[in-house]
């Protein structure tokens, strides 16, 4: 029976607005029912208790399949917000509970989600689930992402500035590292100076220049490349140096609506791959629950539990806070690369784009 | 014993309006769950669960005196009508499920859609209200707790025996059941009488008694749905069934 089909890998998430919400819901109302409206919806999404709302199969290049469930949160995407932390854990460690149900082999927590594993892991039995983050795959998706698009402006990564938004958080903290040795300057920013000074002190003895300001708009005309891993919907990019990479990464992805592209300014959404051997969805809400320009893109949090799966490793391979290793980021883009899953093509909220070189660039 | 002092901070006219038809409604509800348990004890075969049907109608019955002798001792006037448009559906329904000798879609209906409703807004009722009447929704809720619990088992097995039949059969029952309880529930003030409301609608004057239906119906799918997962309904169906309910 369809139930009792192992399950290798469990993905917890949540919806990032309501319009996605929407189109989920209807997308599960038979066409006899109307469509809701977001106001009718309103009143009793967050009221539902986490649960699985399809499965999914993944194909790796190496012939493996595995199966995996997508279990929704039901958190309020009004309530993304600290003032819910408690409300939202909660959810989250419900969540966890139905994918140790499903007794699935590895957890990965979505999104806002893996707020949870950056905080106390012991609550959970994980002697035979695994929980990850995700956030190794997701740096190495962003680093990978930053590389390809410095390279196609005919840039080397040792010339360039990167200024990283959201740097002591796990993924900014991870993505400095990476970098500290690669790059010409770090440029870091984040919310809280204390900890922005105590996190960028660590890197005084690298080679790259280290400067650092809780104020962006000190920083940005300095970077040739961004990097946003912060969660907030207000950040402004302004006078920024004209022939920038901005990969967006951070949450809401909506940087690109607030950037004018072209002439060398390149935007897209980073932290994403790709299963080129594909997934599918049962039932297959792809049509209601699916927002990407080509087939078969996800989450790099959640393709780090697809990876983990097609090689059977079920490990905590990304949990606390600013534990991501430089190597373990080229080894699980390694075992990604392995099962052709690979970093998604160029896109941001106007769909699939190209790097075009600025005019005085090209041959 | 004296007479107990009712710590009733709601005295105006328009909160005992509210609680009049608060109570209506519990008893009104309570006699449709005593009525339907005995009709169970008929549909049944087994003498032990023949017997169980006739102690869960009796306790149901003893929820709907202890809600009267409350609402006396209030001075409320409340109104019972097993046939208003709501509980006279829900009603038939069963009925027609009882008359089949159908002891599953009985259990379904009783103890898991009326009870999770019955359970979740009682405990509402009783959190909102904090004195002797908010204690006895509580307590009453904590008894009708183990109905739903009672059935649990059964559902679990029944499903276990075909899981295709099991889940096509309560397909059928949510839509029958819930439909009309989520109709109840929706956040709108009924357009109809539902024939026990003593005056207008209740809904829009709730939080009068620092109750809202919006809330009050959110918690009642929510303990339906968990309900559901117990008796080991996958959720993307229990989902699906219902975002199909009336909003």
């Amino acid at each position: 029976m369809e139930n009792e089909a192992h399950i290798d890998f469990a993905v917890i998430g949540h919806q990032d607005n309501w319009p996605s919400v929407q189109s989920i819901i209807n997308g599960m109302r038979s066409g006899e029912n109307e469509p809701l409206t977001v106001a009718q919806i309103k009143g009793t999404f967050s009221y539902i208790p986490p649960r699985s709302i399809f499965k999914m199969t993944a194909k790796s290049k190496t012939g493996k399949t595995v199966n995996g469930v997508y279990i929704e949160t039901f958190i309020d995407p009004d309530e993304l917000t600290p003032h819910f932390l408690r409300k939202n854990i909660n959810k989250v460690n419900e969540a966890i509970s139905v994918a140790l149900k499903h007794k699935s082999k590895i957890i990965a927590l979505g999104g806002f989600t893996s707020i949870v594993l950056e905080g106390n892991l012991s609550q959970f039995d994980t002697s035979s689930s695994k929980i990850t983050t995700g956030n190794t795959l997701t740096s190495a998706y962003i680093l990978k992402g930053v590389t390809d698009a410095i390279l196609k402006l005919n840039k080397r990564l040792q010339d360039c500035n990167v200024l990283i938004i959201g740097a002591t958080g796990d993924i900014g903290s991870a993505c400095t590292h990476y970098l500290s040795s690669k790059v010409k300057g770090l440029l870091l920013n984040a919310r809280n100076g204390r900890k922005l000074e105590a996190f960028a002190q660590q890197f005084t003895d690298t080679s790259a220049e280290i400067k650092w300001n809780t104020r962006l708009e000190e920083l940005i005309p300095m970077a040739d490349i961004i990097i946003c891993v912060a969660s907030s919907a207000s950040i402004e990019i302004k006078d920024y140096k004209k022939q920038v990479v901005i990969c967006d990464a951070g949450y809401p992805k909506n940087l690109d609506t607030k950037i004018e592209e072209g002439n060398g300014t390149f935007v897209f959404h980073g932290g994403m791959g790709t299963v080129n051997y594909g997934y599918d969805f049962k039932p297959d809400y792809r049509e209601h629950f699916y927002n990407y320009p080509r087939p078969h893109i996800a989450h790099g949090c959640i393709l780090e539990a697809v990876v983990l799966a097609f090689e059977g490793k079920y490990e905590n391979f990304s949990s606390g806070k600013g534990n991501i290793k430089t190597e373990s980021i080229d080894k699980i883009h390694e075992l990604s690369v392995k099962h052709g899953v690979e970093l998604a093509p160029f896109y941001n909220s106007k769909g699939l784009c190209e790097i075009s070189l600025p005019k005085s660039s090209k041959g | 014993m004296g007479m107990e002092k009712l710590s009733y901070d709601l005295k105006s006219e328009e909160a005992l309006s509210v609680l009049t038809d608060v109570f209506s409604q519990a008893i009104t509800g309570e006699l449709i769950g005593m009525s339907n348990f005995a009709s169970m004890a008929g549909a049944i075969d087994d003498p032990h669960e023949k017997m169980e049907a006739v102690e869960h109608a009796d306790s149901e019955r003893q929820h709907a005196e202890g809600f009267m002798a409350h609402a006396e001792k209030l001075g409320l006037k409340v109104k019972v009508n097993l046939e208003g448009e709501y509980w006279g559906r829900v009603r038939n329904i069963f009925l027609s499920y009882a008359a089949k000798k159908d002891f599953i879609a009985c259990l379904a209906i009783q103890e898991v859609m009326l009870e999770a409703f019955a359970v979740s807004m009682y405990t509402d009722v009783g959190k909102a209200l904090d004195n002797e009447a908010g204690k006895m929704f509580l307590s009453i809720a904590e008894e009708e707790k183990e109905h739903m619990e009672h059935s649990t088992e059964f559902l679990r097995d029944e499903l276990h025996k075909d899981k295709d039949k099991f889940l096509k059969k309560f397909e059928q029952l949510h839509n029958d059941c819930m439909t009309i309880l989520a109709e109840f529930s929706l956040t709108s003030d009924c357009t109809d009488s539902c024939g026990v409301c003593h005056g207008n609608c209740m809904k829009s004057s709730l939080p009068i008694v620092g109750l809202d239906v919006g809330s009050m119906r959110g918690n009642a799918l929510s303990l339906y749905a968990r309900a559901l997962d117990h008796i080991g309904i996958p959720g993307e169906q229990s989902i699906k069934w219902i975002a199909n309910l009336p909003v």
